[in-house]
């Protein structure tokens, strides 16, 4: 048995280095899978006045070695990087480091901020759990962990920058500017802090030695320390999760508050198609991503002590947030009636007498800079994101139901691709295919499989161990037989209702991609689209922002109570036992 | 005695380092019970597998109606397969909680390609009557009926594949005292009919000397007394 689960812990390290090999590979070849000529991107930059001539084009590419195939160019890549060199850029023809290191810089005192106000945040959550012995914090921090950064800074912004002016709304020059981008970025990962310890802490709460303890009379405070302690070991590795998602959200954030960190040169350059400065930029939040994960890693082993480190501590089933259904369901009701009534109107009208129209009959949620009806708009961008979002979800699906035939192969990648946020996936893609709707859903794709695959391989593993299937094998059915007519069924229905409770989760990852520019493009009414390009006006005209901010908080709403819905249903589920009845009478 | 039904000589099988099964020899004619008996963790259940060839056996021969078994391939072994069907401990497990009772029956007859549209239906009705089941359980699910129900159900499943052994194991043991001797009254009165040969392994002593022609005893992987 032991060894067996060394071999199956080798395979799933073999497959992750396999897919950091290829994720560096990837970045390593950008200027070779994005296809498109970039020396004449380089020329026009270098010099405006010359013409792109045969003659000057191939200069650029000798210079830039763009002539060479793929396997040179990634070798040669690789050796620069082993001795430091990021290369220079192509747009600035600078050195790519210096920017690396001063974008870092700037980031990391960023995400340090933001890590000590979302551990502040947690710990509000989480004190009126220890206080009181009660799950009341987990529904407020699950829906804090779901919005998404991008809107949270842009409300941030709009509040207490532009409508309060308390604080600078952009740059980078002192501590007052660190506040606004910091918040926001700390919000939905000490939510999500929150929420995981408000989770797990009741049913540890209810533990014997707590009773005991208690009895013994020890302090109330030393028994909330050790409960803390108890909890904390077997969420250190989500706590990497948190990371993650910091520099994900730091690309969002840094962009909204022009603060020039390394999030925001990584997207500069994926704009401008400046692939060295971007190559750099995606390895440095890379990389960040990586070592905090490892240094989760090492904590954990920390605080488990020498003892527990193989044996694992596992905590008692966590009791979720459990939504009544009304909550969903009314969430539902709102954006669904929202987007049925845009749709039946003209997102594309262009009204320049009508422009940032105020809410009126004739315009219930105002008109954008264009003069464009923003409720049209709402409800045409909810549709082609919902589309876009369900597209997706059936080819996560797909993944998942695949690789849950293959757990080995899976966990492996499955640790790589939650390594990486949607956003830095989405750039990369962008970068190689340009920006579009198509690159988008891929990206968001392309890592929203993990949760999936690991629950149908559970199912999988789940059905191939019983006794039923054996039976099946008996009667001389085919493994094709087998496979079509009894495992697929079992696994596929469970992970598909999964794969459709994430929608409004993978809808929201594409609203942040078109936010930031990398996925649907003007005038597509995507929603991210919207919130982006009525930031421009947002003091003249605000509620053309509060419509796309508010549907995207209603669907945060509905991602979280959905999930919490079907959490309840699954737990329920596992208690009841197996009906059991007497033997009717039979005649023989 | 004509040649046996089935023919064990030297059966062995090892999980890692574990042998389970260690040179276990036996023979099996038409029509005959022939009681593995023996403790728990003794090979008996790695002794029934490994004879329908659901876990090939590390070595060893099982010859069935003359044929030798575990030098065939999955592919040459899958039409020899509905000759000898199981007949597991746990009446719920071995039946899809997806499926209706009627079409677990049906299913046999669909994989080996005896399914006719029009007569199937009857033939599912005769086999779960064949084992005292009103036809109308043929709607439900395995988790609507008791566990002897599910039993029976079993068994008629096994039934539909037209077999010349069964291999019983543990068939009534997690089944209650009261309706035990109903399935083993039905087990009895299908081989008068059938001629079937049973591979019976139970541990209860009793009720192997009520149902067995011969017993075999196992003790750690090994054959002790035969006795019959």
């Amino acid at each position: 048995m032991k060894v067996r689960t060394r071999r199956l812990a080798d395979a799933a390290t073999l497959t992750r280095l396999l897919c950091l090999i290829a994720v560096l590979a990837a970045v390593g070849l950008l200027p070779w899978l994005s296809g498109r000529d970039p020396a004449l991107a380089v020329l026009r930059a270098r010099s405006a006045e010359q013409d792109p001539t045969e003659e000057a084009l191939d200069s650029v590419r000798r210079d830039l070695g763009l002539d060479a195939g793929p396997l040179s160019l990634l070798g040669g890549w690789a050796s620069d990087l082993l001795h430091g060199d990021l290369g220079t850029s192509w747009v600035s023809g600078t050195e790519v480091l210096p920017s690396v290191v001063s974008g870092i810089q700037v980031s990391l005192a960023l995400m340090g901020a933001s890590l000590g106000v979302a551990l502040l945040l947690a710990c509000a959550l989480v004190a009126p759990v220890l206080v009181r012995g009660r799950a009341s914090a987990g529904a407020w921090a699950a829906m804090l962990a779901a919005v998404p950064e991008f809107l949270l800074a842009t409300v941030a912004l709009l509040a207490f920058g532009v409508w309060l002016g308390w604080l600078p709304t952009s740059g980078w020059a002192g501590p007052e500017n660190m506040v606004l981008p910091a918040v926001a970025l700390a919000v939905p990962g000490g939510g999500l802090l929150g929420r995981l310890v408000a989770d797990a802490l009741p049913a540890v709460l209810d533990e014997r030695w707590v009773e005991l303890w208690r009895g013994a009379g020890v302090s109330r405070a030393r028994i909330a320390g050790a409960a803390l302690r108890r909890v904390l070991p077997p969420l250190v590795p989500q706590f990497g999760m948190v990371a993650v998602g910091l520099t994900g959200g730091a690309v969002a954030v840094e962009t909204v508050f022009a603060v020039p960190g390394i999030g925001r040169t990584a997207l500069g350059a994926a704009k401008s198609q400046d692939l060295p400065l971007l190559q750099g930029s995606v390895l440095a939040l890379l990389a960040l991503g990586l070592v905090t994960g490892a240094l989760a890693a090492l904590a954990r082993r920390r605080l488990l002590g020498p003892a527990l480190r193989d044996a694992s501590l596992s905590l008692p089933p966590a009791r979720p947030v459990r939504a009544h259904p009304a909550i969903p369901l009314s969430l539902f009701t709102v954006l669904a009636v929202t987007i049925g009534w845009g749709l039946l109107r003209d997102p594309y009208a262009v009204n320049t007498m009508d422009r940032l129209a105020a809410p009126s009959w004739a315009h219930p949620l105002g008109t954008d800079g264009l003069g464009r009806d923003v409720l049209a708009r709402l409800g045409h961008g909810a549709a082609s994101t919902v589309g876009t979002a369900a597209a997706v979800c059936l080819l996560s699906l797909l993944i998942a139901l695949a690789l849950g035939f293959l757990p080995r192969i899976a966990e492996g990648a499955a640790d790589i691709a939650n390594a990486l946020p949607p956003v830095i996936v989405g750039i990369l893609v962008a970068a190689a295919a340009g920006p579009g709707t198509g690159g988008a859903a891929l990206a968001v794709a392309l890592i929203s499989w993990p949760a999936l695959s690991a629950h149908a391989a559970a199912l999988v593993q789940e059905v191939r161990a019983s006794a039923f299937l054996t039976a099946q094998r008996a009667i001389g059915a085919s493994p094709f037989w087998i496979l079509t007519r009894h495992v697929l069924p079992s696994v596929a229905a469970p992970v598909a209702r999964h794969a459709l409770l994430r929608l409004p989760g993978i809808a929201l990852a594409l609203a942040s991609l078109g936010f930031l520019g990398l996925g649907a493009q003007p005038p597509a009414p995507e929603w991210g689209l919207l919130l982006d390009e009525s930031r421009a006006y947002v003091e003249r005209a605000p509620w053309a922002a509060l419509a796309p901010a508010v549907a995207l908080a209603l669907l945060a709403g509905l991602a979280v109570s959905g999930a919490a819905l079907t959490q309840g249903r699954r737990v329920r589920r596992r208690v009841t036992p197996a009906p059991v009845k007497k033997e009717a009478p039979v005649g023989v | 005695m004509s040649a046996p039904l089935l023919d064990v000589r030297d059966l062995v099988v090892r999980y890692g380092t574990v042998t389970a099964v260690d040179g276990v020899s036996f023979s099996l004619a038409a029509g005959e019970t022939l009681a593995l008996n023996g403790p728990s963790g003794c090979g008996k259940s790695s002794t029934a597998l490994a004879v329908l060839q659901l876990r090939r056996p590390t070595s060893g021969e099982v010859l069935f109606e003359g044929v030798e078994l575990t030098s065939l391939t999955e592919r040459e072994l899958r039409p020899l397969r509905p000759r000898m069907q199981p007949v597991f401990q746990d009446p719920y497990g071995s039946l899809s909680p997806r499926h209706r009772i009627r079409d677990a029956v049906a299913e046999p007859l669909k994989v080996q390609g005896r399914w006719d549209p029009a007569d199937g239906p009857a033939r599912v009705a005769e086999l779960l009557d064949r084992v005292g089941l009103d036809p109308a359980y043929g709607d439900r699910h395995p988790h609507e009926l008791s566990g002897g129900q599910c039993q029976r159900a079993g068994i008629a499943r096994a039934l539909a594949s037209e077999p010349r052994l069964l291999v019983l194991d543990e068939p009534v043991s997690s089944l209650d005292p009261s309706v035990r001797a109903g399935v083993l009254n039905l087990l009895a009165d299908l081989q008068d009919d059938l001629g079937l040969g049973y591979l019976f392994i139970c541990h209860d002593r009793a009720v192997v000397r009520h149902f067995a022609d011969r017993v075999v005893e196992m003790r750690e992987g090994r054959v002790g007394v035969t006795s019959g």
